[in-house]
């Protein structure tokens, strides 16, 4: 790695392979390595070596199996049709058990496979974690990477696991599903009375927001400063260059105020950690503490009293007319209609011939 | 060349975002500021809808008597809901409902009444299941047209609103078949029917009154929120609409800062609910097999069967109002000597066979 590169001087150079570093455990770094010229457009154009490991490997297992054993469970619920399978795949899910399991483990076919599944993601999730922590020891960096993975690994035990716990049901859990996860986010917001209201969301989206602006002012920054070699932003740190101090007075010019090369770093972190840390803590509060954030923003003054711009619901509701119930749990496939009793019967006294599918509505209407 | 494109990508990613729908789109806001309530629509689309609809309507024939006295005894045989009409009235219904109803079979008259052996149609006899559907479809409607004001407004609805010329009407739902039920299993945890909310499942509600869960006992869990969100969509898909056209979007189930709108809707699927249980139940062993659904249950209605995509069916357009046909606006009762309507066939009638267009069956409404 002796030349350096930047937006303006794209020179891609084939050379001898270059290992990194030297380190405690360079058995374990896969000889392998090739170029690409389209990785090159991107970033570097040497690819790897790759340090899978004993942690990469478990995560690649049960992270495969995981997705693998989603896919079955969804082409079973096509009856196994293929077609169906690609037509309907954004709909299909693998469903978490129902209420009535509470917390136990349940049959593979009613919610079973959901426990799997999220119990092999987890295992992988979690060796992921220990990859990017432990490849970070082995370098002699910080850990921030780590953490800031374990950050939104929280909110996904939130959502999966933790929540859910202290629900004592896994129903409440998350489905794996393209439409049916966001079926159950738009759910989730209006059986809470929604979501907005909750102060740990309203933080997470102006986390969420802020880091999307802080990653755009600070890569622009840089770019407007690369050629002046304002990329090398860690030696800049130490050794602050013309890049540096135009980049920094730019900020200055602008809004009275800049952050230096390293501090900039720590703000976008910490908004990007803290957007799913609020998140999380929002979810755990839902359901567990408040029901109807709604309410709750009214109890403390946190919604307004909105006027009433169709005057009372017009054409004026009847008393009792709106007095609606909660929703029931299901009914038990349909009853009223016997399906064993279904066929094609002949009308007594004639050669008529009808088909009778409910024997129960029969009898009810005395025939 | 580059920027062309680029403009292309653009236009592309524009048609994805938008649903696939080409812009523009209008949307109006129509409650108090920062609620974010408003319709949206596109009016390129109302537009071909309304230009569909004004292209396969067919004026009803006559107009309305302005005052009739029922026809006097012995006039029919055998007229059990019609009883009230004078006899011009009663052929202009007739021939209304042909157009309405039976245009598609190409059968005319014959569509609902028998040929007998001797090549004479036998406007009495009652061996034909499409009669029987019918007369229980003329009470449905003068039923609704009279009782349900609230909902259908003064114009009414006649045949045509829904039937479209055809003998089925282009939307209509069935119990699911085990099939689907696998597949509503695995994607609701249990075997259940948005429809069934325009039937027989009260309640969809989800939301409690109370601020903290110490203070509320609210069983409904957010995976069965999921089936109010899918009943909720049945409806909107049905009426071309979005969730704020009823709701306000910060709290659903308020009914102080609802629109109007929503007491409508209410009405409507109470009125559904009626009719479902009062008139398409009952006609559950008149259907001939080829009317059935996979379960073996007939036809049911539900809000799109009349709404078809329309806020208002046909956009409100007269042909489709009921006001100018006393046979559906008011409730009928027996010519003097006919019976009173039952859902029953004759069965000391002899046999007719299979039932005319048993070949026009429609695609039914998942």
């Amino acid at each position: 790695m002796a030349e350096y590169q930047n937006l303006f001087t794209q020179v891609q150079v084939r050379h001898a392979h270059d290992p990194g570093v030297p380190t405690a455990d360079d058995s374990e770094r896969l000889p392998d390595h090739g170029f690409s010229y389209w990785l090159g457009k991107i970033g570097d154009a040497q690819l790897g070596p790759v340090h899978l490991g004993f942690a990469g490997v478990i995560a690649l297992i049960t992270g495969g199996l995981s997705i693998f054993l989603m896919g079955m469970v969804m082409l079973a619920s096509v009856g196994w049709d293929p077609v169906q399978f690609v037509r309907l795949l954004p709909w299909l899910s693998v469903e978490p058990p129902t209420p009535e399991w509470g917390l136990r483990i349940p049959p593979l076919n009613e919610g079973g496979w959901w426990i799997w599944c999220g119990f092999l993601l987890t295992v992988s999730i979690f060796a992921w974690w220990y990859r990017m922590y432990s490849r970070a020891r082995t370098l002699g960096m910080g850990t921030h990477v780590a953490w800031s993975f374990a950050a939104a690994i929280w909110l996904y035990l939130v959502l999966g696991f933790i929540r859910p716990v202290l629900m004592g049901t896994w129903s409440e859990a998350v489905p794996f599903g393209l439409f049916p996860h966001l079926d159950w986010t738009a759910a989730f917001s209006i059986r809470y009375g929604n979501l907005f209201y909750n102060p740990f969301h309203m933080l997470s989206i102006a986390f969420l927001y802020g880091s999307a602006l802080l990653f755009a002012m600070h890569a622009a920054t840089i770019l407007a400063v690369a050629k002046m070699g304002g990329e090398r932003e860690i030696d800049q740190i130490t050794d602050r260059g013309t890049a540096a101090e135009r980049s920094q007075l730019f900020w200055r010019w602008t809004m009275g105020f800049n952050a230096t090369m390293e501090s900039i770093h720590r703000w976008a972190w910490w908004f990007a950690a803290l957007t799913v840390i609020t998140g999380g803590i929002g979810i755990v509060l839902t359901g567990t503490a408040v029901d109807n954030w709604y309410l709750w923003g009214q109890k403390h003054g946190l919604v307004p009293d909105y006027p009433q711009v169709w005057g009372d619901p017009v054409p004026a509701l009847q008393p009792g007319e709106a007095d609606g119930q909660l929703l029931a749990p299901p009914a038990d496939g349909f009853p009223g209609l016997d399906t064993s009793m279904n066929g094609v019967f002949t009308l007594p006294g004639t050669e008529l011939q009808v088909t009778f599918a409910d024997a129960t509505l029969l009898q009810e209407m005395g025939r | 060349m580059k920027n062309r494109g680029l403009s292309l990508v653009l236009m592309g990613g524009l048609l994805a975002a938008t649903g696939c729908e080409l812009p523009p789109v209008d949307t109006v806001a129509t409650g108090f500021r920062g609620t974010g309530m408003e319709h949206v629509s596109n009016p390129g689309t109302v537009a071909d809808s309304m230009r569909a609809i004004a292209a396969r309507i067919q004026p009803a024939s006559g107009t309305a008597p302005a005052a009739m006295e029922p026809a006097p005894p012995g006039t029919w045989e055998n007229v059990q809901v019609l009883g009230h009409l004078s006899e011009a009235e009663f052929n202009r219904f007739m021939l209304n409902m042909t157009i309405w109803v039976a245009q598609g079979t190409g059968q005319g008259c014959n569509y609902c009444h028998v040929v007998d052996s001797e090549g004479v149609v036998d406007f009495v006899s009652d061996n034909i299941y499409t009669k029987v559907v019918s007369r229980d479809m003329i009470s449905m409607t003068q039923d609704l047209n009279a009782n349900w004001e609230t909902h259908v407004g003064e114009a009414g609805v006649n045949c045509w609103t829904c039937h479209q010329g055809q003998a089925l009407p282009t939307n209509y739902w069935f119990f699911a078949d085990e099939r689907r039920g696998a597949l509503i299993q695995n994607f609701v945890n249990a075997p259940r029917q948005p429809e069934r909310y325009l039937l027989d499942e009260e309640g969809v509600r989800v939301q409690s009154g109370a601020a903290l869960t110490a203070d509320v006992d609210n069983p409904v869990s957010t995976n069965d929120t999921r089936h109010a969100y899918w009943v909720m969509l049945q409806m909107t898909e049905a009426l071309g609409v979005n969730c704020t056209y009823c709701h306000m979007s910060p709290r659903w189930g308020d009914w102080e800062e609802s629109p109007p709108t929503r007491t409508t809707a209410l009405r409507g699927v109470r009125m559904t609910r009626e009719l479902n249980q009062s008139y398409m139940l009952p006609l559950q062993n008149a259907w001939p097999a080829e009317r059935l659904g996979p379960m073996g249950d007939g036809p049911k209605i539900q809000c799109a069967t009349c709404h078809m995509g329309a806020y208002i069916p046909q956009y409100g357009h007269p042909a489709s109002h009921g006001q100018d046909h006393p046979a559906i606006t008011q409730i009928g009762f027996p010519h003097a000597g006919s019976p009173a309507p039952t859902m029953e066939m004759d069965p000391e009638a002899p046999p007719t066979g299979a039932a005319p267009g048993a070949a026009t069956t429609g695609a039914g409404m998942r």
